[in-house]
């Protein structure tokens, strides 16, 4: 992490507005919106059992670079993807935000809380994690450097999280 | 609760052939007669020994609905015995892993070594002279057995010896061990848990879903490759793949005929593409095998086999590419999977870096091919409910599979070889 500066007028505000965007884009599964969000040199991160270690000896609920990120929403678009088909109903809240950091490289550091409830086949699922980004701010709007998705049980047998986090 | 002996209720109508009836999966008095037949009266896989490397590991794993704590003392003996005080019956160990001399029940203070003994009563004066702690252990699970690392173990009063009951499933332990260069695997990487809404039974061997509950992973892989004519022929009844019986309910499917590349976790360079001499830490991965194995060719034939030994160790093992998956029953209608990636010994570590990204693309929890499988099993159980025709048909290639030297008998990858070995297997113990 580069030295951190003071948090920019208007950033706070910013920031939240960009991720209550990318919640609507997840939980209405307009994968390539959302795709369109984030820069080539992404990772999408989901730990499994701890919030974190490396990657190169653990493995992941999901660990995405870019290129699979692409093959996950290309799947989740295609027939015949049976575990969203039909599609979950998703709500999610992303709240407690803060922004941690500004660098001089011109990423902002954020984290949240996110609470998630999903519906499929009748029944009721309530997901929380604690979520952190990195933004690259590109003045008008932001990009997903990378997004961490801390779930609270990512340590116990989880039913299907094929949608969008 | 024990049902008492003779007076056991058969199942074995529900069990023929060609066909078994739908109860089996969603009758919940089947179930508990299944935990207690099959769970707590048949050899059960419960751990691998790197989960308890160093002296004083522990682990606690669950048969059924019963804890039971693996450990190793400082002799480097591994012990299993239930989770259970034996003054008041509280759970001791309340940690899935770590590292201990000392259980302690926090009820009321009683304290076991790791190896079992009681070794401290608080208060033991206001027992009377009677009172022995040498006969107050932690209660040790009544079989216990290693092989190659693989730990197994049987709650019965009587069990066969291990090597009776692994059978013709032990070659195979023995070959997916030999991806890495010295036998060696460790179950290091963590855990992928998952759960479904459907019986346990359905986490079996099927080389007919393929095509179509894994419609979108051949779409990934034609859209990586481009499309192609011979696009699903590996899982169809064109197949030069096999389904195998291997006996006592073991079963594995071979796909060791055709280009293995229908299954996405097999992509990963390192695993299967092994003739495409790709990094340095492949140049290093294959010269250590090659070593050991005489020549490249001969390296190439083995980790073709070895990458994937699709083998089920009957009732609640699987061992599916580098996964070492683990069936634990719930209920009749809820099961939960869990799955470890086999992290090989004596190899560069991009070759097990890559391993776990592979593992993540098709067997991940949120990966592209395993939630299908899941999702499946949830609509199975769903569909079962309906049982005015109450058979389901396992007789694909009933007449065409034949016997081998390796396996009681082989059939095409589509055929229910695997599924009528299991349910063999299972009238057999649930008679």
């Amino acid at each position: 992490m580069t030295a951190a500066t003071a948090v920019g007028p208007g950033t706070f505000e910013r920031v939240s507005s960009f991720l209550a965007y990318e919640a609507e884009l997840t939980d209405r599964h307009r994968f390539d919106e959302w795709l369109s969000l984030w820069l080539p040199e992404g990772v999408y991160w989901v730990p499994s059992n701890e919030e974190n270690y490396d990657p190169r000896t653990h493995l992941s609920i999901i660990y995405d670079n870019y290129e699979r990120l692409q093959e996950r929403c290309f799947r989740l678009s295609a027939e015949g993807v049976h575990s969203q088909d039909p599609r979950s109903r998703l709500c999610r809240t992303v709240g407690s935000v803060q922004v941690r950091a500004t660098n001089p490289d011109g990423t902002v550091e954020v984290g949240a809380t996110m609470v998630l409830v999903e519906v499929r086949f009748g029944v009721k699922n309530v997901y929380a994690a604690r979520v952190e980004w990195v933004l690259l701010d590109a003045g008008d709007t932001f990009k997903i450097r990378s997004k961490k998705v801390i779930l609270v049980d990512n340590d116990e047998p989880l039913g299907n999280v094929t949608f969008l986090l | 609760m024990k049902v008492a002996e003779g007076q056991q209720q058969s199942y074995t109508s529900l069990v023929r052939e060609d066909r078994v009836h739908s109860s089996i999966f969603t009758d919940e008095a089947i179930f508990e007669a299944e935990l207690e037949r099959i769970f707590y009266n048949h050899w059960v896989f419960l751990a691998h020994e790197s989960e308890i490397q160093q002296a004083g590991d522990y682990c606690v794993k669950t048969i059924g609905r019963k804890q039971i704590i693996v450990s190793r003392d400082k002799d480097g003996v591994i012990r299993a015995f239930f989770n259970r005080c034996r003054h008041r019956g509280s759970a001791v160990c309340s940690y899935p892993k770590g590292n201990a001399s000392f259980f302690r029940c926090p009820y009321h203070g009683w304290t076991y070594s790791n190896k079992g003994e009681l070794v401290g009563v608080p208060y033991q004066s206001r027992y009377g002279a009677d009172f022995d702690r040498s006969e107050l252990g932690l209660a040790k699970v009544p079989h216990l057995g290693e092989y190659r690392g693989f730990i197994f173990v049987s709650l019965a009063e009587q069990a066969p010896e291990l090597s009776e009951y692994l059978g013709r499933a032990a070659p195979f332990l023995d070959l997916f061990l030999t991806a890495s260069p010295t036998d060696r695997i460790e179950l290091s990487a963590g855990a992928s848990k998952s759960v479904f809404r459907g019986n346990w039974k359905f986490v079996g061997m099927d080389g007919y879903h393929v095509n179509f509950t894994h419609k979108t992973v051949l779409d990934l892989q034609t859209r990586a490759k481009g499309a192609s004519r011979a696009r699903g022929v590996n899982n169809s009844d064109k197949s030069p793949n096999e389904s195998w019986d291997l006996g006592n309910g073991h079963c594995r499917l071979d796909q060791s005929h055709g280009d293995p590349v229908d299954f996405g976790e097999e992509e990963a360079p390192g695993q299967a593409e092994t003739d495409v001499p790709g990094s340095e830490a492949d140049q290093v991965y294959l010269a250590s095998l090659e070593q050991r194995w005489g020549s490249r060719a001969a390296v190439n034939e083995r980790l073709n086999r070895a990458h994937d030994v699709h083998l089920h160790v009957w009732p609640n093992l699987q061992l599916i590419g580098g996964e070492v998956r683990v069936i634990r029953p719930i209920s009749a209608g809820v099961t939960e999977v869990t799955g470890y990636l086999a992290m090989l010994g004596d190899v560069p570590e991009e070759i097990n870096a890559r391993r776990i990204r592979a593992y993540e693309w098709f067997n991940g929890v949120a990966g592209f091919g395993s939630p299908d499988d899941r999702e499946i099993f949830e609509r199975n159980q769903v569909g079962l409910q309906a049982d005015q025709e109450p058979w389901i048909l396992l007789a694909r290639g009933q007449e065409m599979a034949e016997a081998s030297p390796h396996a009681e008998l082989i059939g095409n990858i589509t055929d229910e070889v695997t599924q009528r070995a299991q349910m063999r297997q299972w009238r057999e113990v649930m008679r």
